[in-house]
């Protein structure tokens, strides 16, 4: 399945920021959680060797394997979640917690996989320049029924990073002005029905409290108030690797999973943010290079989301975390603590990786 | 690569892969630049935040809304600052150290901080716990003297609920407690734990019309405890004050007459049911409840055996006794067994069912028709009443004047009272009601029970010629007066034979002459009920001893245009006419006198 020639192929640069990335996020993490307890940051590594394996994994395997049982995973996938919701028991808050072995999960995470390859199925099969009416609507079933199921559990936050899965297909299909005004009214109404019968008060307290968060500092708005003090307070420089006050005197919510990038800006200061940006932006930029390295248009679309999906993560959490978006309990991968979330996005990468490295036919 | 057989063509799957990406591109720009923005531009603004760190929270309490009397000039309940000591644990570094040292600052035994520390431990560590209420100007200076040493004792300032008059119109006004864990969970949500609530009275029937709504302040402060810079403060919102229907005067004159003795005074408007005095004997200071007791002082209170929680003008419950004959009257006319003019004979005692009835007056009465068996509060005149009618066409009229129901008075805990009737009988002993006993009830005696304002709604019912009322204290509760019913279509003739005869009682050289005010056109009845079995009480006398009978007045005034019921409840007082009856008199007396003024 995998020759030398595929191996001189390898993205081994986007593979080296992919690990890089990691690794930043695992000093984050020690750096939040040293003084607690919980050994996050070493099972952190635990779950980079992990998630190193299914790369791996995934990569050696042609991608077109993952595509043909992609109706498959995608069955299980919703299987579980299903599953979970009848049977599964609440961790935080919500049913997204499946516990196997000594390690537990959360398959919504390992769902958004799933989806990126059945939708890239759906659209390799489709060959018009602009994606009609039907086939939208189908893509839009295909990702907003796991989404509805997440969203049920409840943990609106990993059901929100379908959204880029679903938007980067259609995107790439080519959106036209109907399909536009159709996204806006479901858009619209989802929403007004969501606010009315679906978000809980502690959500559309988010909501609100993300227009004012001096209204309510001990509420949602207290949270982004002082994550905003610790990243405000981080300056030029930082206040230095394990000194951040406001992580150690435990100001800052989520210190190790959605908040880890405010004990950046903290403890490294605008330096240490401006040096992740450039970090992630570099993935990212050679994700989105990826795009054109493909053979097929199904490998187009699976770099295309996977890119998306990543992108849309860390913009979120970036900017939530200084109020310019609600607080949704988005992490960012690679850098915030999370198994699922690692091995998802390894998985992912892996699939970019795979499609560039099989980009040329053996003729 | 164009129309390559092997490569589809995925150029504009490219373009827009491109477009995409120089979004995202100038997405991390802005976003770069507004964590800029705030890292750099905003750097001492959010450096400062960080280092004065700690937003707190504080309530900033509201007083309480302010209870007068019924002119709104005397003030029977207001609001005085108070100072007191808190223990933050957030500031303690040594716990027990800090301990120590506030005990011996506060000159208070450690144990007493601990349980109160105890008492609250489900709060969160910043919010300081009342230590030591009460303080002395002095000691909050030397607790400020040493704030930089002890930053986990601070002084707080509240408005404290003040009772100017100390127990004047305790049973009235009732008492205030801390809220407790259970009431929380129910009732008071807005609460937290550490407020107090009202328990009793006024104060627990009207908590909401008189909490405030409370103010906050939000506060930076550092982590010593000093307040750095005040974020927001919401004003608190008291609530206008309440004017209460009492009359001080009256109220004040009632507790004079009754200080020493255990007993009750009721006055009333029988035209509209405002309550002018409720008055309870002994009484307690409202004020200690809100000092917060010792243990042995609450244990002193709740075991004193005369009881001084006790509203027994609510929650007293008394037989009757004479009180009870124009009640008895009422039923004889209306039932057509008697009229005015009927006649009985006392001759000081008489059979019934092979038992021996007394009258009070050894020798009897003689002859005599109904006006002058209420005058003289005859027993045996309504024994022959009582003989003639069954138990349950009594039942029926005392209920018909609101004896056995709650009055509706506004404040928690009235007593129902009890008028007997063949079916409760069966109900509770099992046993058929015997025609023996209704001749006890016809005299007030028996299983009859009633609170003393019970008795005053009941004098108002007569005093109005068959028109009841409710009882109340503000013009804000309900005042709706419950239907007068059939009493409502009881002839004027009938009401004016029983009040002739209450009048002559009281101007007539009746029983009731001790209430005598010249000019006032007092009408009135006389009670004196034996705490005791029959028995027991002829066993006694006959060995020359008594015990003294609870003393009863209830009348109002002026006979023609009445304007006040007074109902007067002496514990052991004797006979009504000699105990009851002169208090009532000097509390028409004092109306009377406020009145002409």
């Amino acid at each position: 399945m995998i020759d030398r020639l595929h191996l001189r192929e390898m993205d081994w640069a986007l593979t080296a920021l992919l690990l890089l990335n990691t690794v930043v996020g695992v000093v984050l993490i020690y750096s939040a959680t040293f003084y607690t307890g919980g050994g996050f940051a070493w099972k952190q590594v635990l779950w980079m060797v992990i998630a190193l394996g299914f790369f791996f994994l995934t990569v050696a395997v042609d991608y077109k394997f993952w595509i043909e049982i992609a109706p498959y995973l995608y069955g299980l996938a919703l299987l579980v979640l299903v599953g979970l919701l009848a049977f599964g028991r609440v961790t935080s808050g919500a049913r997204s917690w499946l516990r196997l072995a000594f390690l537990g999960g959360q398959p919504s995470e390992v769902a958004k996989v799933a989806v990126l390859l059945i939708l890239a199925r759906l659209f390799s099969e489709y060959r018009a320049a602009f994606a009609n009416f039907a086939f939208g609507a189908l893509a839009v079933l295909l990702a907003g029924l796991p989404m509805a199921v997440i969203a049920f559990q409840p943990d609106f936050g990993t059901a929100f990073c379908f959204f880029p899965l679903l938007a980067g297909a259609l995107i790439l299909a080519g959106l036209n002005r109907r399909m536009i005004a159709l996204f806006l009214v479901v858009a619209v109404v989802g929403g007004f029905l969501g606010w009315n019968f679906f978000l809980k008060d502690y959500q559309k307290k988010r909501l609100e409290t993300l227009v004012n968060p001096g209204q309510d500092p001990r509420g949602a708005g207290y949270h982004v108030l002082q994550s905003k003090i610790a990243i405000g307070s981080g300056g030029t420089t930082g206040k230095g690797f394990m000194k951040g006050t406001q992580s150690r005197l435990r100001f800052l919510p989520a210190r190790h999973t959605d908040f880890i990038f405010a004990v950046l800006g903290e403890e490294f200061g605008f330096a240490g943010v401006f040096a992740v940006f450039v970090l992630y932006f570099l993935l990212l930029a050679r994700m989105f290079r990826s795009v054109g390295k493909t053979r097929d248009r199904a490998g187009s679309y699976i770099t295309f989301m996977a890119s998306s999906l990543l992108t849309f993560q860390f913009l979120i959490n970036v900017l939530m975390i200084v109020g310019l978006l609600p607080v949704t309990g988005i992490p960012i991968p690679l850098l915030s603590y999370g198994g699922s979330s690692l091995l998802t996005t390894y998985v992912a990468v892996g699939l970019v990786v795979n499609i560039q490295m099989r980009r040329f036919a053996y003729v | 690569m164009k129309d390559s057989p092997i490569y589809e063509d995925l150029s504009l799957l490219h373009r827009r892969a491109l477009w995409v990406f120089r979004v995202v591109a100038l997405l991390f720009l802005a976003a770069a630049l507004f964590y800029w923005k705030i890292q750099i531009l905003d750097y001492r603004k959010y450096f400062a935040l960080a280092e004065a760190n700690r937003i707190r929270e504080s309530v900033i309490p509201s007083p309480r809304g302010v209870l007068t009397d019924r002119g709104g000039a005397v003030v029977l309940a207001d609001n005085q600052a108070s100072f007191k000591a808190s223990f933050i644990r957030e500031n303690a570094k040594d716990f027990d150290a800090s301990v120590r040292a506030a005990a011996a600052l506060l000159e208070i035994d450690e144990s007493v901080i601990r349980e109160r520390i105890e008492k609250y431990k489900s709060l969160p560590a910043f919010r300081p716990i009342v230590v030591k209420d009460k303080l002395t100007l002095e000691e909050v200076s030397r607790i400020e003297g040493r704030r930089n040493e002890l930053p986990e004792l601070v002084i707080e300032t509240e408005p404290r609920r003040n009772y100017p008059f100390g127990s004047l119109a305790a049973h009235i006004l009732g008492y205030m407690q801390e809220v407790t864990p259970e009431e929380l969970r129910s009732g008071f949500r807005d609460r937290r734990l550490g407020d107090m609530v009202g328990k009793t009275g006024i104060e627990a029937a009207y908590e909401t019309r008189l909490a405030g709504v409370d103010g906050t302040l939000l506060e930076v402060v550092d982590s010593q405890g000093r307040i750095r810079e005040e974020i927001q403060r919401i004003e608190p919102r008291p609530r206008p004050k309440l004017a209460l229907t009492v009359d001080y005067d009256l109220q004040a004159k009632a507790e004079e007459l009754l200080a020493g003795r255990e007993g009750a005074v009721v006055v009333l408007d029988p035209r509209n049911g405002e309550i002018l005095v409720l008055a309870s004997s002994p009484t307690y200071d409202p004020n200690r409840f809100i000092n917060r007791f010792t243990p042995e002082e609450w244990q002193g209170l709740i075991a004193n055996p005369d009881n001084p929680l006790l509203d027994r003008a609510i929650q007293g419950l008394y037989s009757p006794g004479s009180i009870f004959k124009p009640t008895m009257a009422l039923a004889g006319l209306e039932t057509g067994t008697i009229t005015a003019g009927t006649s009985f004979f006392c001759g000081g005692s008489a059979l019934f069912y092979d038992r021996p009835f007394r009258c009070w007056l050894e020798g009897g009465h003689g002859n005599l028709a109904l006006s002058d068996a209420i005058k003289n509060s005859c027993n045996i005149y309504f024994y022959n009443v009582g003989n003639r009618l069954s138990v349950d066409t009594i039942a029926r009229y005392a209920e018909m004047l609101g004896l056995g129901g709650m009055t509706g008075i506004e404040i928690p805990g009235e007593k129902a009272g009890l008028v007997p009737t063949s079916a409760w009988k069966k109900e509770t002993t099992g046993q058929p009601w015997y025609p023996g006993e209704t001749i006890s009830v016809a005299i007030g005696q028996g299983p009859l029970q009633a609170t003393p304002l019970q008795i005053a709604v009941m004098t108002a019912a007569l005093a109005n010629r068959g028109r009841r009322i409710r009882p109340h204290f503000t013009s804000e509760a309900n005042v709706a007066a419950p239907s007068s019913g059939p009493l409502g279509l009881v002839p004027r003739e009938t009401f004016e034979t029983i009040v002739g005869g209450m009048w002559r009682s009281v101007n007539d050289g009746g029983t009731g002459q001790g209430a005598r005010i010249e000019g006032f056109d007092i009408c009135g009845k006389t009670g004196s009920t034996q705490t005791i079995g029959r028995e027991t009480a002829e066993r006694l006398a006959a060995s020359g001893r008594s015990v003294k009978t609870h003393s009863w007045f209830t009348g109002f005034a002026p006979r023609d245009d009445p304007r006040i019921v007074v109902t007067v409840l002496i514990e052991f007082g004797g006979m009504g006419g000699a105990t009851a009856a002169p208090v009532a008199g000097q509390i028409f007396g004092l109306s009377k006198a406020k009145h002409d003024r």
